[in-house]
This record gives C-alpha cells, sequence and structure tokens, in this order.
C-alpha cells in the first residue's frame, strides 16, 4: 500500500465511462462498487423478465386445474429447479446489494460500504445454499 | 443528510454513489418499494414456496389458499411494490441512455400506463381464480 492520499486531480484523470449498457461493463479504473453496480442491473432486468413470465405462467391458474397441474409437474423437472437456484441468486444479490446501495445513499455506513457489500454477500450465499439444498435434496 | 445513491458507482470508482439517475426521488422511490419488496418478497417466498410440499401449490391448493382475504391482500400488495419498483429500475436504466425530455415523458407516462395495466391483471387473476371455486 502506498498510503497516497487521493487527490481531485486523480478522480480527473479517470476514465470517462461510456453511457448505457456498455458502460456497466468497461472494466477501466472499475472496482468493487461499480461491478456491484453492473451486476444490479443485470439482475434488475433479469427480475423484471421473470415478474412478467412468472405472470403470465399465473394465467395458467384461469384455464383451470387441467393447465395449472401439467404446469407443475414441468416446474418439477430438474433443469427448472437449477433455473430456480438462478432466480433465488438473483433476487438475494439485488435485494441485499439494493440495502447496501439504500444505506449509503441516505447517508449511512458511507465509509464501510465495501464491508457492508462482503458482509451481505457471506449471508446472500448461506442463504442460496440453504435454498438449493431445500430445491434439490428432498 | 447528505442524499447519495448508486449512480455514482457507473463511474466503477470505489467511492460511496451519489447523485441518482433518476433524481432524489427516483432514488427515494426505488429505497422505499425495496423495503417494502424485503418483507413482502420473502414473506411470498416462504408461504408460497418454502412451506409448500414440492414447492408449488396444485390447483385446488392455490384455490383454497386465494379464499384467505389476507393472502389475497397480502399478494396484491406485494404485486403492486414489485411492478413499481421493476417498472422505476427500468425506467432509470433508460433514462441513461440519454433521451431528450420529450421522450423521457413519453416513457414515464408509458411506464405508468403499464404499471395499471399488471396490477389490474393481477386482480383480475385472483378475482378470476378465487370466483372459479
Amino acid at each position: 500500500m502506498s498510503g497516497r492520499v487521493a487527490t481531485g486531480a486523480d478522480r480527473a484523470d479517470r476514465p470517462i465511462r461510456r453511457r448505457g449498457v456498455v458502460g456497466w461493463f468497461d472494466p477501466r479504473g472499475r472496482r468493487l462498487g461499480g461491478w456491484a453496480f453492473a451486476l444490479n442491473r443485470l439482475t434488475g432486468l433479469g427480475l423484471v423478465a421473470y415478474l412478467y413470465l412468472h405472470l403470465g405462467i399465473l394465467s395458467l391458474l384461469a384455464a383451470g386445474p387441467g393447465s395449472w397441474d401439467a404446469f407443475v409437474d414441468v416446474a418439477l423437472s430438474p433443469l427448472v429447479l437449477g433455473l430456480d437456484v438462478v432466480l433465488i441468486f438473483g433476487m438475494l444479490f439485488h435485494g441485499l446489494n439494493g440495502i447496501r446501495v439504500s444505506l449509503v445513499g441516505l447517508g449511512y455506513v458511507t465509509d464501510r460500504h465495501r464491508a457492508l457489500f462482503v458482509a451481505l454477500m457471506v449471508f446472500g450465499a448461506l442463504v442460496l445454499a440453504v435454498a438449493a439444498l431445500r430445491i434439490f435434496v428432498k | 443528510m447528505a442524499m447519495r445513491s448508486d449512480a455514482n458507482e457507473r463511474t466503477g470508482r470505489d467511492e460511496p454513489p451519489a447523485e441518482p439517475g433518476g433524481g432524489f426521488a427516483g432514488f427515494f422511490g426505488q429505497a422505499l418499494s425495496g423495503a417494502a419488496l424485503l418483507a413482502l418478497l420473502t414473506l411470498h417466498m416462504v408461504a408460497q414456496h418454502f412451506l409448500v410440499k414440492d414447492g408449488l401449490r396444485r390447483y385446488a391448493d392455490v384455490v383454497e389458499w386465494l379464499k384467505n382475504p389476507v393472502v389475497v391482500l397480502l399478494e396484491l400488495g406485494f404485486l403492486v411494490f414489485v411492478t413499481w419498483h421493476a417498472l422505476l429500475g427500468v425506467r432509470a436504466i433508460l433514462f441513461d441512455f440519454g433521451f431528450s425530455a420529450r421522450i423521457e415523458r413519453a416513457l414515464t407516462w408509458l411506464f405508468v400506463v403499464a404499471g395499471i395495466a399488471t396490477v389490474g391483471y393481477g386482480t383480475w387473476l385472483v378475482w378470476t381464480i378465487v370466483n372459479a371455486a
């Protein structure tokens, strides 16, 4: 560690990131908070897509027991159960990172936000492991 | 109180985030609906999936479950908050592309209509299932 203090000039030297989706994955100068931001947006978009897929599938309930119960059989296949684990990862990452973003955005734990991120992600990994076990081990 | 949001994170710097893309109202709306979702989504996942045999109810069990008005109220509340959070989030992402004010206004109205339609659809679906029983 150099112990050098960051200055305004250092900030000015940093690359200007491109707007839009391409900018989320621009690796230049990107650190933990930047990757968390990119993954937060990716999981967010995935969850929005899932929300509307989920609402569409629920319309099978309006079609009666035959349609819905046939879907339940498909949903219990190993492939769909595996996708459920991916979905739970997305929920956990987005939700737990959202706690950090909200707290920091409101002016709390601004100096410890990296430690908070790591703690939340460790908690999320534990919950994901328990959820995966519960899904696959009957 | 210093107001910040996730927008500074798009710079990739390991600094506390600042300046919300959709303005303070957008950031606060996301934080508020996000907080509600932490509770409602957890409740939904536990009650609808983790406490249910095989993780999904069969048709007859769904109908029986929805006869409880508290369940209907909680699920519709969940739908309202998740729709609000999802559409406000997509709006914030689109606004990052730097559209004109006129297009941003049009997008906002589009999301308002989409949100009302989504919640309307969910309400119709619950109504249909409950009354089909």
